[in-house]
């Protein structure tokens, strides 16, 4: 369910990267673990362990992939300095913008429940404001002329996998919101079709949890909107007489 | 093809930068961007850079932005520049690339949402938030407990493990510094529990003065021009 974590998934799937995933349930409070702890002690998703060497932030870990495997082709951290250092400011651009924006408001519309936790309509409303703000930035900068991807890539590279499973998590808002906030932004949409075909079939595979809680989530919105009509129609027709 | 910076000392960012330039022989213009009289915000800058933050460069037609982003192409691309700013070993590149990320999230908002609710309010022309600064004060104490217990080694002077600084060390503590401008009281109350950092900030001191001093001259005027 983390979304850092599905970029450095589907960037070893892409990149033939043999790796062992061990399973961390956040739902289940288990990286709040004294072993997890040992791993990574900030306690978050993504970590790696390559023999000796540990590393987290999944910045580092995408462009440590990129740099120490054999085979992973250029575009995706590429070596000119140039190119490198435009998808450096997108990667850190980031932090402060998309993902500032997308986790709170994702978390605190929707998800937060799920992880028994309350939902905060305050920092949903300041996240949201951030999110359309960097949607808005994507739109107009980052994916300005003719590129398919980020920095007017015609190949995707470790920071479209980044943004883009960010933006995935959008998929288990309602509709209506959802619409709403990615509606107006026709080349972040197109932009997000790019990067899922250009990772097929490993993006969708590694999305399947996401899409499978969209269900659910669809699934309890529609029963909590039948109940409340349900409730309506049960009310007694009081008589006037 | 001189390099261009686009600059307000104020920033801390903005600091690293020069300091990292000056330290290294990087020759360069520094263009000044007032931050207090919104320069940033003009339709000239935004063609620099269309986030219309501190700082920028431009080099020949490059353009960039994003601080951490500069220091490594700085690092990358201009002879001279000792290895251990931004080492060549994968490894030790990838912890400087963690830590850096990590502040991104847990450091960097803790000084900043200090100073801009309290001292720096009136500059920018926004109200006093004292709920707003203890809650930068806990993100500042999450973060230097972090760096206390995890990333400063018992026995060697800089970040991770090294005996020499690099861009990480750098970035990190010209954002500690802003908050000297709340003053000495307020400093020795927030740094006071972490003896590490504190002997870190002064081994980045020493490792990169003059330019250090010189550089976080502004915020000693700053806050004087500020209580007066």
């Amino acid at each position: 369910m983390s979304q850092p974590c599905r970029a450095v998934i589907i960037f070893c799937k892409v990149n033939g990267i043999d790796y062992e995933e061990i399973k961390v349930h956040i739902s289940k409070g288990q990286h709040l673990t004294p072993e997890f702890a040992e791993i990574n002690p900030m306690k978050q998703l993504p970590a790696i362990a390559d023999g000796r060497f540990k590393l987290f932030e999944s910045h580092a870990i995408l462009i440590y992939l990129a740099c120490a495997f054999p085979g992973v082709a250029d575009h995706w951290y590429p070596a000119d300095v140039f190119k490198r250092s435009k998808i450096h400011s997108v990667l850190d651009w980031h932090h402060s913008n998309l993902r500032r924006g997308a986790a709170p408001y994702v978390f605190n519309t929707t998800i937060a429940p799920i992880l028994g936790r309350p939902l905060n309509p305050q920092v949903a409303a300041e996240a949201e404001i951030i999110l359309s703000s960097s949607l808005s930035k994507l739109e107009s900068f980052w994916l300005k002329g003719n590129g398919r991807f980020l920095l007017g890539g015609n190949q995707p590279s470790i920071a479209d996998l980044s943004l883009v499973c960010e933006l995935m998590q959008l998929e288990v808002l309602d509709e209506k919101d959802r619409t709403r906030l990615l509606g107006p932004h026709k080349k972040v949409q197109q932009w997000i079709e790019n990067t899922r075909n250009a990772t097929s079939p490993h993006f969708d595979e590694v999305h399947r949890v996401i899409m499978l809680a969209k269900e659910r989530q669809q699934h309890q919105r529609l029963k909590a909107a039948k109940n409340e009509g349900g409730s309506n129609m049960k009310r007694p027709l009081v008589s006037r007489m | 093809m001189k390099l261009k910076v686009y600059a307000d000392r104020l920033s801390q960012p903005v600091r690293a930068v020069i300091i990292f330039c000056e330290v290294n022989g990087i020759e360069y213009e520094e263009i000044k961007v007032d931050l207090a009289n919104r320069e940033h915000l003009t339709p000239e800058f935004s063609e620099i850079n269309p986030m219309q933050q501190l700082p920028a460069i431009v080099h020949g037609t490059f353009k960039l932005f994003e601080s951490h982003a500069i220091l490594i192409y700085l690092a990358s691309s201009f002879p001279g520049v000792a290895d251990h700013w931004y080492p060549d070993d994968v490894y030790k590149r990838s912890k400087i690339h963690s830590v850096l990320d990590w502040h991104h999230s847990n450091l960097r908002r803790g000084p900043i949402t200090i100073v801009q609710n309290s001292i720096l309010a009136p500059v920018f022309r926004r109200p006093l938030n004292p709920e707003a600064v203890a809650e930068g004060e806990k993100i500042l104490s999450a973060a230097l407990s972090k760096i206390e217990s995890f990333w400063l080694d018992d026995n060697r002077p800089f970040l991770l493990g090294e005996n020499q600084p690099s861009i990480a060390d750098l970035s990190l503590v010209c954002d500690i510094m802003q908050v000297k401008l709340v003053g000495e009281t307020d400093w020795n109350r927030l740094l006071g529990p972490y003896k590490k950092v504190q002997q870190w900030i002064e081994n980045t001191r020493n490792a990169t003065n003059p330019h250090f001093d010189e550089l976080h001259k502004v915020l000693k005027e700053l806050k004087e021009k500020l209580q007066n």
